[in-house]
């Protein structure tokens, strides 16, 4: 059951409350005597801290609302519900949920209701998500439009019709609308819209970026130190305003230290990838960006991560496509509005290609600031051994020799190179009919096999800092290009 | 059902933002999944000509062609591909059947007048480029192609003009600029020519003909300065033997030779951009370029050394030998600095 969990911050506490849902049912109260299982206050603060931790797990979600919809708490449950539908519109158990008529269930039919009727509820396993609990000599509720309640041939009162709109009402006071004065927009359009930029908490901190020391101090200095410290901001004039532009080769840990830098100023993460942006100019390019930006503010404090920037802020002169070109014109009025006085929407993006940006993008007041992410040092190529290695059956291994063979090569590299060791050594242990250790021959094998992909990036970058760096944007890169003799 | 419109929507985007392997995956799928459609086989050709794998955009085109063969736009395609396989003559073909499919598009005419000159028909490329003036004189790469086409023909006051008309209508049009430096090259006028590659870059840093045309230039520069050392060097070989003169004189020389080599060298580097100079450093700093510059001077210095400490007695005997050992140290050089160039 914990593998099938998304890699969360904590799974550990899921797997406990699960397991203690399913394997002791005795934790949950004893059913009282007007038939009602309630379940204990523990279980439902675990499972709350579980949903925290782990926010897109629609099944527990569902299960938490069940549990609080069986304590009363109606409101909670109703949020929870909401939350399910955001991310999974056309749940059935959530829906089934909703027509839960409000109010407690009925009693039991036999007075008093110990004895085998207690005992029964008891060692009952608990109720499928999203049915009610199943009361002594009473059948479980009947789905909607199904009329055949209660034993054959006996008369049942109709069941009240359910209020739709009290429950549309209810939810609607729970989740704010995603657009203002639209408060009859279509829930489905606005579930999908939220659901495509999910803003996360970033558990990342700089401190689990290896090596890359220079990159750290430029981020400290430029962004995180002036955010943390507002008043000496102020004292010595630091403007904020705009974004950082993390620029450099591709598989280098653009994206990574964007979460790092999420995580230490305690901000929630969205990210906004290249199929994100593609998705965006199929349709209302424009309404597509307002609305990221706008779900950005209202999960303030939010870093807003747009990777592969180069995508949704081409060059306009390059771009034939007029939605696209639209596009542009709108993410530079948004950048405008952030600089203007939103606080909390710490704006970060990451390119492989800064010179396909339109230079409107790079002005002062939007990313106006940039940060070369070059290929990772020594320390840091050490770090990705480690981290790609760690869960694999290593012996022997010199880290220092690897980091040193392996200069000039991306973290993606690095990461290949270790695939390629693994596969060494499983063909082998495949041959041998024994499993054997991955050893330091077979990853000085790989490297010799994988070659840095980064040379044509460094070629383009070079003509880059040798004929267009007016201004000097791209001094950084031009003073490492000729501490490597490439330029 | 793959619903068609959308997805060739999001394609369309991909190419519009030059991501042609994500293009090309997603179309991939599309015609796998929905093979019948000739605009999906149209976009995968131009995905996977963007990607430079001209071959399968070839094969893309020709099913296009299949499917919609009333349509100029595959043939289009196809002829680009063919080009960029060196396939001539098919390109020429697929280029006039485009073009007798829409003989009123300008873009038909222009790939006929680029398989022409690919094909190296001359007649045909200049009536292409012609028809395409009349039909869009004011699109940039309509002049662009025609300044091409009169370059090839030798034309070159022609081909300036049309360049610099493509400029006019299009500041930033890198390839324009970029011709306009070939056709000073072909003037011997080597400073405006990497100006021109020099603003071309400027343009597009990514386009690597443009810094490697740049590199051409200083190849051939430092080629040529090797050329008049080396002759001068065997001019002044014979100077002891007819003129008679001492060793201390002819060291004198023969140094004198190497700094006037030197500083006209530096001289014509100092007078080039700035960006043009650091890249004489790389180059110099190169293998190859320095390997032909040691052979050209070894080359040179043996034959002084043997003219300059031979008795004079033997001079006539050792004097062919300096001769050749001049002229070798040339041809090596030149073919170790056109192996550089070819590169």
């Amino acid at each position: 059951m914990c593998a099938r969990m998304a890699p969360a911050a904590s799974p550990a506490p899921y797997c406990l409350t699960l397991s203690l849902l399913h394997l002791a049912p005795s934790l949950i109260h004893p059913t009282p005597p007007d038939g009602r299982m309630e379940p204990d206050p523990t279980v439902l603060a675990s499972l709350r801290k579980a949903v925290e931790a782990m926010p897109d797990d629609v099944p527990l979600r569902v299960h938490l609302a069940t549990l609080l919809l069986r304590a009363g708490q109606r409101d909670e449950a109703i949020r929870q519900v909401g939350a399910v539908l955001q991310r999974d519109p056309g749940n059935a158990e959530a829906l089934a949920l909703l027509q839960e008529p409000p109010g407690p269930p009925a009693a039991a039919t036999e007075p008093g209701g110990t004895g085998p009727a207690a005992s029964q509820e008891a060692s009952s396993p608990p109720a499928a998500a999203g049915q009610p609990p199943a009361t002594p000599g009473r059948p479980p509720a009947a789905p909607p439009g199904n009329r055949k309640a209660g034993s054959p041939g006996r008369e049942e009162p109709a069941a009240p019709e359910y209020d739709w709109s009290q429950a549309e009402s209810e939810l609607r006071d729970v989740l704010p609308p995603m657009f203002v004065g639209s408060e009859g927009t279509n829930s489905e359009a606005a579930a999908d819209a939220a659901d495509a930029y999910d803003a996360e908490p970033s558990t990342l901190k700089l401190a689990d970026v290896a090596g890359m020391a220079q990159v750290k101090d430029r981020l400290e200095a430029a962004f995180l130190a002036p955010m943390r410290n507002p008043e000496l901001r102020k004292l010595y004039g630091k403007n904020l305003r705009g974004g950082l532009l993390l620029y450099g080769p591709p598989g280098c840990g653009k994206t990574f230290i964007a979460r790092a830098v999420a995580g230490e100023l305690g901000a929630r993460f969205m990210a906004v990838s290249f199929a994100d942006i593609i998705d965006m100019f199929v349709g209302q390019s424009e309404r597509n960006i307002h609305e990221l930006f706008e779900i950005a503010r209202r999960n303030a404090p939010c870093v807003l991560f747009l990777d592969e920037v180069d995508a949704i802020g081409q060059k306009r002169s390059q771009l034939r496509n007029t939605p696209m070109r639209s596009a542009v014109n709108q993410l530079l009025l948004e950048l405008d509005d952030v600089g203007g006085g939103n606080e909390g929407v710490f704006l970060l993006a990451a390119t492989n290609h800064p010179w396909d940006v339109d230079s409107a993008l790079r002005r002062p007041g939007r990313f106006d600031r940039t940060l070369l992410v070059l290929p990772p040092d020594n320390a840091a190529r050490e770090g990705v051994f480690r981290y790609h290695l760690r869960e694999r059956p290593v012996a022997g291994i010199n880290l220092g020799r690897l980091a040193k063979l392996t200069d000039g090569y991306s973290g993606a590299d690095i990461a290949h190179i270790c695939e390629t060791a693994s596969e060494r050594a499983l063909m082998d242990s495949i041959h041998r009919g024994e499993a054997r250790m991955i050893g330091q021959q077979d990853l000085e094998a790989a490297i010799s096999e994988v070659k840095p992909s980064l040379g044509a990036w460094f070629d383009t970058a070079r003509n880059v800092a040798l004929f267009a760096n007016e201004g000097g944007a791209y001094d950084d890169l031009a003073a490492y290009l000729k501490k490597r003799r490439l330029i | 059902m793959i619903e068609l419109g959308p997805e060739l929507a999001r394609a369309d985007a991909m190419l519009d933002m030059k991501r042609y392997d994500q293009a090309s995956g997603l179309l991939s799928r599309l015609v796998a999944a929905q093979p019948e459609s000739a605009r999906a086989w149209c976009l995968l050709a131009r995905a996977h000509l963007g990607g430079g794998r001209h071959q399968q955009a070839v094969d893309a085109a020709n099913r296009a062609v299949s499917l919609d063969p009333s349509d100029e736009w595959p043939h289009r395609l196809a002829s680009n591909a063919l080009l960029h396989t060196d396939n001539y003559p098919e390109a020429l073909r697929a280029g006039m059947e485009a073009r007798r499919l829409a003989p009123g598009h300008w873009q038909a005419h222009i790939c006929v007048a680029q398989a022409a000159l690919g094909a190296r028909r001359l007649d045909i490329a200049t009536a292409a480029a012609t028809q395409a003036r009349s039909l869009a004189p004011n699109e940039p790469d309509v002049h662009f192609l025609s300044g091409k086409v009169s370059l090839a023909a030798g034309d070159l006051d022609a081909a300036r003009a049309h360049q610099e008309r493509a400029l006019a209508l299009d500041p930033a049009h890198s390839g324009a600029m970029n011709e306009l430096g070939r056709i000073r090259l072909r003037r011997h006028d080597t400073r405006g020519a990497v100006r021109h590659f020099i603003r071309a870059a400027r343009v597009s840093p990514t386009e690597s003909v443009y810094s490697r045309n740049i590199d051409v230039v200083i190849l051939r520069t430092v080629s040529r300065m090797i050329y008049i050392f080396t002759l001068a060097a065997l001019l002044l070989i014979w100077i002891p033997v007819v003129a008679h003169l001492g060793r201390f004189p002819f060291a004198i020389g023969f140094t004198v030779l190497g700094a006037i080599a030197v500083g006209a060298f530096a001289w014509m580097v100092l007078r080039l951009p700035p960006e043009a100079r650091m890249l004489v450093r790389r180059t110099l700093r190169g293998r190859r370029a320095a390997a032909a510059l040691a052979v050209a001077v070894g080359g040179v210095a043996v034959a002084f050394v043997a003219v300059a400490l031979v008795p004079a007695s033997e001079l006539p005997q050792i004097l062919p030998i300096a001769v050749i050992a001049t002229i070798g140290a040339r041809i090596g050089a030149f073919a170790i600095l056109r192996g550089a160039a070819r590169r």
